[in-house]
C-alpha cells in the first residue's frame, strides 16, 4: 500500500500493539494473574513443594459433599429453568400470542435475570418463609399447612426453586432467538409431507433445537454452581454449598490450609469451565445448522 | 376431465381481499404457472390448495374429491418452497425419506424409492450430505426429491427459483420440466418470472390484484394479451397515445403518422383518444421490408446491447422502444436521425383498460 | 391450532405467577411492620437509616467510577482492536468473557492473595487501595457486558469506514475519537452503563471479601437482622433494576431509531 520504509512500517506495529496494551494489561493483572495464582497454589504445600495432595484432599467426606450438594443445586435448578423457560420462550415465539405479551416477557426477563443476590433471597424469604404471604394464604385460605409437609424455604429445594427465578428468565432470553430462527417452512415442509404435530417436534424441530437447549442448560449450570450471595443471605450456612464453603475459607481459613482453599477454587474452576466450553460447542453446532 | 379445479375461490385477511372470485380447471399432468407480480394473490391460491390457508369461499377439489375439509397433511400433495425448507438436522437420504417414513413404509421399500428419487435428480452421489454443505441449486432438488418421493397427486412450486443464481435458474427449471413431464405429475409453478412461465409451461395464469386477467398458453399470452395489464407485464411494451383518424378504415395518427391497424377501432369516433401497443421487436427499418402501415420519427438514444440493439424513437410526443438483432452489416441509428420503420397493421394491439 | 393457543396461554400463566407472586409476597411482608395495618413503615426505617444512606451512596459512587474507568478502558480498546488488530477479536472477546467462567468469589480469592498488604501492589493496605481495587473488581466483573454492548453498537456503525471518512476529510484521531466514534457508540455506551450499575449496587461477594461498606453487605446485615426492613429493601433493590433496564430499553428504542446503516 504506501512506499514507506521498514522502520515505519515496525512503528506502525509497535503502535497497533501499543493500543490494546492497557486492556492486555488490565487483563493480566485483574483476571490472568489472580487465577493463575490459584490454580498453581493448589499444586503447592504452604512450604512451597509441588503437591498432587491438595487435590487428593478434595476428595474427602465434607468437601466431597460440597460439591456434590452444588451439584444437585445447579443441576436442578437449570433442568428447571430450563424446562418452564422453554416453554415461556415458546408461548411468545410460536404459541399465537399477542406481540405485547412477547415484549413485556422479554423486558420482565432482562429485570429478572439481574435480581439475583441478597434481595432475591429477602423476596422468596417474604413469600415463602414461615410467615411467608403463600404460606399464611394457602393456610387462612385452603386449610393448607405448608411447613406442616416438611417444606422449608431454608433447604435444597428452596434454594432451587429460588434459583429459578433467574435461572427461567435466562433460559427464556437466550432461547428466544434460536426459536425464531425457526424456520416456519420446516414446519410446513414437514406436514406437507404428512406428519401430525407430534412428529414434527419429534423429528424436526427439539433434534434442530437440542443443542441449543442442552447447551443453555449447561450455561445456566456453570451460573448456579458459581453463585454465593442469594445462598448466603438465604440458607446460610446451613446448606454447605462450595461458594459457601470458599468463602468460609476466605474469610477465616478453616480447612486450616490455605493451599486447600486454592484446591477447591481451581475444582470450581474446573467445573465452570467445562460446562462453558461445552455449551460454545453445542452453540457453534446449533449456529452450523440454522444457517 | 380436469383433475386439480378451483371453482370461486375467494380469500380475505382481515379486511383486505387477497384473492376475488378465482376459477380454474387443470388437466391431470398439466404444467400451469401462476405468474404476476407480489401481492398479486398468486401465492396465496398455491397455499389453499396445499391447505396452509382455508378459502374464505369457493371449493377446490382433485381427481373429484374435495379438499376443503382436508388438513394439510391429508392432502398427499408435494410441495417445494422457495427456501428450499430442507430439514437441517438431515442428511439428503433422511430428507427425502422424511414423508416415506411418515406414511409407515418399510426400510427396504424406503431405501429403494429415495435412491430412485435421487437417480432421477442426478445427486445419488450425495445422500451423505447435510444441507448446509451443499448450494442452493442442489438444495432446491433434493427439496423436489423429497416432495416426489411419496407419489403425491399434486406438486405445488412456490417460486423455488427466486433465490438463485441466473444461470442454476435456467438449467433448474428445464430439469423441473423434464422430470414433471416424465412423472406426469400436475403441477402448479408460482413465479413473477414471465420468462421462466412463458419457457417452461403449458398454460399460465396471469394474477393481477387477486384475479386472474388471463389464462392460456404463453404464445397466447404474449401475442394476444386480454388487458392492458397482461400485455405490461409478460415483455416489453410500448404504449402508443393515439387518436383516432377513420374508424370506417381503421386508422390512427400518431403524431403525423396515419397508422392502419388491423383490429376494429368500434365505437369511437374520428378524434378520440386511443391507446396503442406495440412490442419492440416489431417492424423493420430496412428499406425492402414489407409492411402495410410505418411510422417516421427521430432517434433520441441507441443502445448496443450485444445481440440486440435498442433504439428510442421520438414519434409524436410518444417515446418508441424499438430492439433490432445486430449483424456485422448493421448500422446503428444515430441521436437525431430520421428514421422509419415499417410494420404490418397487425403488430399493433388496441388497449382497452 | 386452538389446543396450541391454550397450552401457550397456560405456560405465561405460569411464568406470571413465579414471577409476580414473590414480588407481590415480598411487597405485602414489607408493609407489615407497624401491627394491625399495611403502613410504609419498613421503608421510612430504611431511608431514615443513615447505614442505608452511606452504603446506598458509596455504591452509587462506585458505580460511577467503575463505569467512567470501565468505559475509559473497554471503548478505545473496542475501537482499535476493530480498527487495527481485527485478528486479536477473538482472544479479546475470550477475555471479555472470562468473568462469566470464573466465579466472583474466585475472582476476589485471588486478589485477595495477590494484592494483600504483604505483596507486591498493596491494594488492601489502605481504604484508598481497597477501594480502587473494589472498582477494578467491579470492572472486571461487568467486563462481558460493557464490551459486549460497546462492541455492538460498533458494529452497526462500522467504525471502519466512518474513520476512513473522517481521516480523508482532514481529523485527527482525537477529533475522530470523542467527535466521530463516541457519539455513535453513546447508545452501546449507556446499555453497558446501566446493567453496570444494576450489577454493581446488587454486588455483594467482592464488597463483603474486601470488606468495604457497601450496600450488598448492607443488605444482608439488615437480613440477618431486622424482620421487615429487608423485603423493603428487596423491592427498593429491584425497584433500582427495573429502573436501570427501563432506562436500557429507552436507549436501545432511541439507537432503533436513529438512521441504520445502509
Amino acid at each position: 500500500m504506501s512506499t514507506a520504509s521498514t522502520s515505519f512500517i515496525d512503528r506502525r506495529t509497535v503502535v497497533d500493539w501499543l493500543g490494546i496494551a492497557p486492556f492486555m494489561i488490565f487483563a493480566m493483572m485483574f483476571l490472568i494473574l489472580p487465577t493463575l495464582y490459584l490454580v498453581t497454589g493448589a499444586f503447592f504445600t504452604p512450604d512451597g513443594q509441588f503437591t498432587f495432595k491438595n487435590i487428593a484432599d478434595l476428595f474427602t467426606p465434607s468437601i466431597l459433599s460440597a460439591y456434590w450438594i452444588s451439584i444437585r443445586v445447579s443441576v436442578a435448578s437449570s433442568i428447571g429453568g430450563a424446562v418452564i423457560g422453554f416453554f415461556l420462550a415458546w408461548a411468545i415465539v410460536m404459541g399465537g400470542l399477542p406481540g405485547w405479551i412477547r415484549s413485556g416477557l422479554l423486558t420482565f426477563s432482562g429485570v429478572a435475570s439481574n435480581f439475583a443476590g441478597v434481595p432475591l433471597a429477602f423476596a422468596f424469604l417474604a413469600t415463602l418463609g414461615r410467615t411467608g404471604l403463600v404460606t399464611v394464604l394457602l393456610r387462612d385460605w385452603v386449610g393448607f399447612n405448608l411447613y406442616g409437609t416438611g417444606f422449608n424455604i431454608l433447604s435444597f429445594f428452596g434454594l432451587t426453586i429460588t434459583y429459578m427465578f433467574f435461572q427461567i428468565p435466562l433460559m427464556v432470553l437466550i432461547l428466544t432467538p434460536a426459536l425464531d430462527g425457526m424456520k416456519k417452512e420446516w414446519r410446513e415442509a414437514a406436514e406437507i409431507l404428512g406428519a401430525s404435530t407430534w412428529q414434527y417436534w419429534r423429528m424436526v424441530a427439539l433434534p434442530i433445537l437440542w443443542p441449543s437447549l442442552m447447551g443453555t442448560t449447561l450455561l445456566l449450570f456453570a451460573n448456579a454452581f458459581g453463585a454465593i450471595a442469594t445462598a448466603y443471605a438465604l440458607t446460610g450456612s446451613s446448606l454447605n454449598i462450595v461458594p459457601i464453603l470458599l468463602y468460609a475459607q476466605i474469610r477465616g481459613d478453616v480447612l486450616h490450609n490455605a493451599n486447600l482453599g486454592y484446591a477447591l477454587a481451581l475444582g470450581m474452576i474446573v467445573i465452570t469451565g467445562v460446562s462453558n466450553i461445552l455449551y460454545i460447542l453445542l452453540r457453534i453446532r446449533a449456529e452450523r445448522w440454522q444457517k | 376431465m380436469s383433475f386439480l379445479v378451483l371453482e370461486h375461490i375467494k380469500k380475505s385477511f382481515g379486511q383486505t381481499q387477497v384473492v376475488k372470485d378465482f376459477n380454474m380447471s387443470i388437466e391431470k399432468g398439466e404444467f400451469v404457472s401462476f405468474l404476476g407480480p407480489s401481492g398479486c394473490g398468486k401465492t396465496t391460491v398455491l397455499r389453499m390448495i396445499a391447505g396452509f390457508e382455508n378459502p374464505s369461499d369457493g371449493a377446490i377439489s382433485i381427481n373429484g374429491k374435495n379438499q376443503n375439509k382436508l388438513k394439510t397433511n391429508q392432502r398427499n400433495i408435494g410441495m417445494v418452497f422457495q427456501a428450499y425448507a430442507l430439514f437441517p438436522n438431515m442428511n439428503v437420504f433422511d430428507n427425502v425419506a422424511f414423508g416415506l417414513k411418515i406414511a409407515g413404509m418399510n426400510k427396504a421399500e424406503i431405501d429403494k424409492r429415495v435412491k430412485e428419487m435421487l437417480k432421477l435428480i442426478s445427486l445419488d452421489h450425495l445422500a451423505d450430505r447435510y444441507p448446509y454443505q451443499m448450494s442452493g441449486g442442489q438444495q432446491q432438488r433434493v427439496a423436489l426429491a423429497r416432495a416426489l418421493a411419496p407419489k403425491p397427486q399434486v406438486l405445488l412450486l412456490d417460486e423455488p427459483l427466486s433465490a438463485l443464481d441466473a444461470k442454476i435458474r435456467v438449467s433448474l427449471r428445464e430439469e423441473i420440466r423434464q422430470i414433471q413431464r416424465q412423472l406426469g405429475i400436475t403441477t402448479v409453478f408460482v413465479t413473477h418470472d414471465q420468462e421462466e412461465a412463458l419457457s417452461i409451461s403449458d398454460r399460465i395464469v396471469v394474477m393481477n390484484a387477486g384475479r386472474a386477467d388471463q389464462i392460456g398458453a404463453p404464445s397466447e399470452i404474449y401475442n394476444r394479451p386480454a388487458t392492458r395489464f397482461v400485455a405490461s407485464f409478460v415483455g416489453t411494451l410500448n404504449m402508443i397515445d393515439a387518436t383516432v383518424a377513420d374508424p370506417a378504415a381503421n386508422t390512427v395518427k400518431v403524431g403525423e403518422n396515419t397508422v392502419k391497424l388491423k383490429e376494429s377501432i368500434g365505437a369511437l369516433k374520428g378524434g378520440d383518444k386511443i391507446s396503442i401497443a406495440l412490442r419492440p421487436e416489431a417492424g423493420s427499418l430496412s428499406e425492402s421490408a414489407k409492411g402495410d402501415t410505418s411510422i417516421t420519427g427521430t432517434v433520441v438514444l441507441s443502445h448496443f446491447l450485444g445481440s440486440v440493439i435498442r433504439t428510442k424513437i421520438d414519434v409524436g410526443g410518444n417515446l418508441i422502444s424499438f430492439d433490432m438483432f445486430n449483424s456485422p452489416d448493421t448500422v446503428q441509428p444515430q441521436p437525431g436521425e430520421t428514421v422509419t420503420l415499417r410494420f404490418n397493421a397487425s403488430d399493433f394491439l388496441i388497449v382497452r383498460d | 391450532m386452538k389446543a396450541s393457543k391454550a397450552l401457550a396461554w397456560f405456560a405465561i400463566a405460569i411464568g406470571v405467577i413465579y414471577f409476580f407472586v414473590p414480588l407481590i409476597g415480598t411487597f405485602e411482608f414489607s408493609m407489615r411492620m407497624r401491627r394491625g395495618a399495611y403502613s410504609f413503615d419498613a421503608y421510612q426505617s430504611v431511608f431514615s437509616d443513615a447505614q442505608f444512606q452511606s452504603t446506598f451512596g458509596f455504591s452509587m459512587l462506585m458505580a460511577l467510577f467503575t463505569i467512567i474507568f470501565g468505559m475509559l478502558l473497554v471503548v478505545p480498546t473496542a475501537y482499535w482492536v476493530r480498527l487495527r488488530l481485527p485478528q486479536m477479536r477473538p482472544v479479546i472477546e475470550f477475555l471479555t468473557l472470562m468473568p462469566l467462567v470464573i466465579p466472583a468469589i474466585v475472582i476476589v480469592f485471588g486478589y485477595l492473595r495477590l494484592y494483600n498488604s504483604s505483596s507486591w501492589i498493596p491494594f488492601t493496605g489502605s481504604i484508598q487501595g481497597t477501594n480502587m481495587l473494589l472498582v477494578l473488581s467491579y470492572i472486571t466483573l461487568s467486563l462481558p457486558y460493557m464490551y459486549r454492548s460497546v462492541d455492538t453498537a460498533m458494529r452497526a456503525i462500522d467504525v471502519r469506514t466512518l474513520t476512513e471518512a473522517a481521516e480523508i476529510l482532514g481529523a485527527k484521531w482525537p477529533t475522530i475519537m470523542f467527535r466521530c466514534i463516541f457519539p455513535n457508540v453513546m447508545s452501546g455506551v449507556l446499555s453497558g452503563a446501566f446493567i453496570t450499575f444494576a450489577i454493581v449496587m446488587g454486588e455483594f461477594t467482592m464488597a463483603a471479601l474486601l470488606n468495604r461498606p457497601a450496600f450488598g453487605p448492607y443488605l444482608q446485615l439488615v437480613g440477618a437482622n431486622r424482620a421487615y426492613e429487608p423485603s423493603a429493601l428487596a423491592i427498593i433493590a429491584f425497584a433500582i433494576t427495573w429502573f436501570s433496564m427501563g432506562l436500557l430499553q429507552l436507549v436501545s428504542r432511541f439507537s432503533k431509531m436513529a438512521p441504520s446503516k445502509a
